[in-house]
């Protein structure tokens, strides 16, 4: 019932702001569904591997993600502040700034904790209607146009996962509750036709693939992001993210204890490759940061689902990259947020001599794009150390060969991006006379890179646990 | 009696592709979500009366009353009456889904499983494909709601080729799903139509660096 009771009080919260015009109702609204979202992922952590709610399950999988998205709520809601500060004066669009987040934070723990294929599916198609309003919100006509392709892509996948739930069905659906529940077509999985199951699978991996922002379904995602605002996009591009992967991580632990795994396999790591390569030729063509670190999402994204292709030996690592990820790419937006309030622009050339405008805050910014780019010491060097590690132990060594190249390029163009904020010429149509800077906007990021490190290298007992659970469960 | 519904719908595939008339595109999606009720009350063994409810909800009401109802007047406002702009001409559309059509009869037959009815099965995938290569050729992005009805309509005789049948609340969930989803598509067409002054493709282009 603790799910069903989160999912009530979300959505009076959600309604109860909706057009509410009064900031401090709004912002407590906020603050009381952070403690809820915590609150529902201690609940969960203690009650592990119980079913609640009839279609939901606390896995270890969920509990982390949801324990994740719980923590990258509180400076999403604090830097949405600045951002209804800034840019938007309609005090209803406040409101509704804020009932929107509420909203696509709670599709989010339904996907994480759904035990059902039908529950993820309708879950993601509520994200994509939260997503696109807020992408929509500062209602002008680039925002318009990236949150109709997003809407429109996504409701197509959407409709491509619904064809490959119902080839699913075949022979597992007696019309019960548990029919289409995940514990349920994993026993079964040996019954389903091998050719249903790879049709299936392949329909739902697209679908899907436009929220985990990865090969064919990603260029609507990398357009919306480049639009979205700042706080949306620290969410899109990490608790959306990591929704995308629980739908296809759940698909892959059926068909894993299937003939089809092997096959499976290919499938994932030619979807992962093509990502990596189309979002390497891509990043040269990139004129704006919110691009730039949307493309950096893909290469994270498409290192996941490498390493998920490996299946049992590559998965602890997949885990730890998207834990990680998620944490280094809240911090990045955010910081974002910063560089178009300083610059009042978004686009690469438009900015110019960071380090020595706002020292502190690109010192920040050079922390952030070194924990986002993996250099050592970053704690997503490990992780994708631990991806390579196994492809080399798993035979792939050609393909590690070409990820390696493939990260130093994408590595080379995003620093050679950053050295222009950083140190290049300040542009002539800089008025510093209209350029904000508040001194505590990057505290939030400093204390998220720091996670990042202390969750790689001093990772906590209880997250090893639920990690080394989630490899168990798959075949 | 079957194969006759099977086969008006199939025709009805022929004549999206035959019409450059917005209006007649909106009409024939009524006609196959008023056919989908007929194929669906047939094919009903045992009538369940919740079943029965959802079905006449899903057919009938949404896709043969209030989507068509709720396109047309999109249609109007945005003074949407002929479609000009295709990639592929019109003659080679009606050839490539008849091909498609043929192609789905042979590929479902080919498939030949204990668990699938194949004169289903065969008109939902021609269903399914027609209704992408509808979305593809057209640069309208109205006609994109449209091809994604199709697809969805074809999803539905999946569902009766496969006989996956879902829990009442499951069902609910996914028909209220679908309905806010072509809802919300509807208002951004309008929004777009306002805001670009048309709604071909080509003027959708602003955000690529």
């Amino acid at each position: 019932m603790a799910l069903l009771i989160f999912f009530i009080i979300s959505a009076l919260l959600a309604l109860s702001v909706f057009s509410n015009k009064n900031r401090s109702i709004n912002y407590s609204a906020a603050s009381v569904y952070s403690l809820l979202h915590i609150s529902l992922s201690v609940y969960a952590y203690l009650n592990l591997n119980s079913s609640d709610s009839v279609y939901f399950k606390f896995d270890s999988l969920g509990i982390l993600l949801n324990g994740l998205l719980s923590i990258i709520l509180i400076p999403v809601f604090w830097h949405s502040r600045y951002y209804l500060e800034r840019y938007i004066h309609d005090r209803k669009m406040k409101g509704r700034f804020i009932s929107l987040i509420i909203i696509l934070s709670t599709a989010l723990s339904s996907i994480y904790f759904a035990d059902n294929i039908v529950i993820v599916w309708v879950s993601l198609e509520i994200t994509t209607v939260a997503i696109t309003f807020l992408i929509y919100h500062e209602r002008y006509p680039n925002a318009l146009e990236a949150a109709w392709k997003f809407l429109f892509i996504s409701s197509f996948g959407i409709v491509l996962a619904f064809i490959g739930i119902l080839l699913l069905s075949v022979k597992v659906s007696n019309a019960q509750d548990s029919s289409l529940s995940y514990t349920h077509l994993q026993a079964v999985a040996q019954l389903i036709d091998p050719l249903f199951m790879k049709a299936a699978f392949l329909l739902l991996v697209t679908g899907y693939s436009i929220k985990m922002n990865i090969f064919p379904l990603y260029p609507a995602t990398v357009d919306a992001k480049t639009i979205a605002p700042f706080p949306v996009n620290a969410l899109t591009s990490t608790a959306v993210l990591n929704g995308g992967f629980v739908a296809i991580f759940r698909l892959y632990c059926i068909i894993s204890g299937t003939e089809s795994a092997v096959w499976a396999n290919r499938v994932l790591l030619i979807i992962g490759m093509t990502s990596l390569v189309i979002m390497s030729v891509q990043l040269f063509k990139v004129k704006r940061f919110s691009r730039m670190f949307a493309y950096s999402s893909m290469e994270h994204m498409a290192l996941v689902i490498i390493a998920l292709s490996l299946g049992k030996p590559g998965l602890y690592a997949a885990i730890l990259h998207i834990m990680l990820h998620s944490l280094a790419k809240t911090g990045i937006f955010l910081h974002y947020g910063q560089i178009r309030a300083y610059y009042r622009s978004g686009w690469i050339p438009d900015s110019g001599d960071y380090m020595k405008q706002n020292g502190f805050s690109a010192i920040v910014y050079l922390l952030g794009l070194m924990t986002a780019t993996a250099v050592p010491p970053s704690g997503l060097f490990v992780s994708e150390y631990l991806i390579l590690r196994a492809l080399f132990s798993e035979g792939y060594s050609y393909i590690a060969i070409a990820i390696i190249v493939l990260l130093s390029v994408v590595m080379y163009v995003i620093f050679k991006y950053s050295m222009q904020l950083l140190y290049g010429k300040l542009p002539d149509n800089f008025q510093k006379d209209k350029a904000i800077i508040n001194k505590y906007e990057p505290v939030s990021q400093i204390i998220l890179f720091g996670l990042v490190f202390y969750l790689a290298y001093f990772t906590p007992a209880f997250v090893k646990e639920l990690m080394n659970s989630i490899v168990q469960s798959i075949n | 009696m079957m194969i006759v519904l099977l086969i008006i719908f199939a025709c009805t595939l022929i004549y999206f592709f035959l019409s450059e008339r917005v209006e007649k595109h909106i009409n024939l999606l009524a006609v196959q979500g008023t056919l989908l009720f007929i194929i669906a009350f047939i094919n009903l063994i045992e009538i369940n009366l919740l079943g029965l409810i959802l079905i006449l909800l899903e057919t009938l009401i949404v896709k043969a009353i209030i989507i068509p109802r709720f396109l047309n007047r999109i249609r109007r406002t945005n003074n949407l009456n002929r479609l000009v702009e295709n990639y592929i001409p019109f003659f080679y559309s009606v050839l490539i889904i008849t091909a498609i059509i043929i192609a789905s009869f042979f590929t479902a037959y080919s498939i030949r499983n204990h668990f699938v009815d194949v004169k289903f099965l065969a008109i939902a995938l021609s269903t399914i494909l027609g209704g992408i290569y509808f979305t593809i050729v057209h640069k309208n992005i109205f006609n994109h709601i449209v091809g994604i009805m199709i697809v969805e309509n074809g999803a539905f005789l999946l569902s009766l080729a496969v006989g996956g049948e879902f829990p009442f609340l499951v069902s609910m969930a996914v028909l209220i799903d679908i309905l806010i989803a072509v809802l919300i598509i509807g208002i951004f067409i309008d929004k777009i139509g306002s805001a670009f002054g048309n709604m071909s493709t080509s003027s959708l282009n602003k955000l690529k660096d």
